[in-house]
């Protein structure tokens, strides 16, 4: 084999394994565990920072999740895009995608900052989810759609 | 994910966490948690192994801290990394169980 011959075959292997943009979930919260992998794979090939591999895992398995317990009602039959592109140097884009019925979660009234639990009953088990999406996403932005709901989450990439 | 318990002196369980706690590592750890709460009055969550912690993982230090709290026990959370302390203090759940990152302290807190 020529240098040029194993040039292309091992640029070919690379393509190969570079992850693919664009992400599609079934409507199980089984499907989330496909989150990480995905992940993962985007951060060895854009080089995120641990702390920003970190942060973007957090919102995209919050937002899907959201998606498929309250948008779907965890019914299955219905799927969830998640895209993925670097925009420039400094910034990480994805747009989460889904068919439910609208839901702004940008502005869903149960986003107070946590109070401080005071006692047993106040230990909330759940409901963090938005929070947590707003305390680790870069910025945030809804689109309403025809028939459906998009998520926008941009995420700083500080080296 | 991984789950370990070692008991230690003055009653104190100690729950070591290892991995990611997100949908799936919740899943692994989420029963046996439950039974550890079920027979501990003093536990010690040891997170500094826990590289990722997602809102399905607060449920499983959550769910058992309140049963162990409901006997009137108590709970600390020890060495979280500083980004799993951040979704700990987003949460507020640590104002009902207290992050130490030195190990004398969160025995102290248990006695």
């Amino acid at each position: 084999m020529s240098p040029y011959e194993l040039l292309a075959a091992s640029m070919a292997t690379q393509d190969t394994l570079q992850p693919a943009p664009r992400l599609i979930l079934q409507s199980r919260l089984s499907e989330i565990a496909l989150l990480w992998p995905w992940v993962e794979a985007l951060a060895a090939e854009y080089a995120m920072p641990s702390d920003t591999l970190f942060a973007v895992h957090l919102c995209l398995e919050e937002a899907v999740s959201n998606i498929i317990r309250h948008g779907y009602g965890e019914q299955p039959g219905h799927r969830i895009t998640v895209d993925f592109s670097q925009e420039n140097a400094s910034s990480l884009f994805f747009a989460i995608e889904d068919q439910a019925p609208p839901f702004d979660p940008l502005g869903h009234p149960a986003v107070p900052a946590m109070p401080a639990a005071e006692s047993i009953d106040r230990l909330e088990p759940g409901g963090h989810g938005i929070r947590l999406l707003r305390r680790f996403a870069g910025s945030l932005g809804y689109q309403r759609l025809a028939n459906g709901n998009r998520l926008i989450i941009r995420f700083p990439i500080y080296r | 994910m991984q789950i370990s318990t070692e008991e230690m002196a003055g009653g104190i369980t100690r729950v070591a966490l290892d991995g990611r706690l997100d949908i799936a590592g919740a899943a692994l750890v989420d029963l046996k948690m439950n039974v550890i709460a079920g027979s501990s009055r003093k536990l010690l969550i040891d997170l500094q192994n826990v590289s990722f912690l997602g809102s399905m993982g607060l449920r499983s230090i959550v769910l058992p801290a309140r049963a162990v709290l409901g006997r009137g026990g108590k709970v600390v959370l020890f060495a979280p990394s500083e980004m799993v302390q951040s979704v700990i203090k987003t949460s507020g759940i640590d104002s009902l169980l207290p992050i130490h990152h030195d190990l004398a302290a969160a025995v102290a807190a248990l006695q």
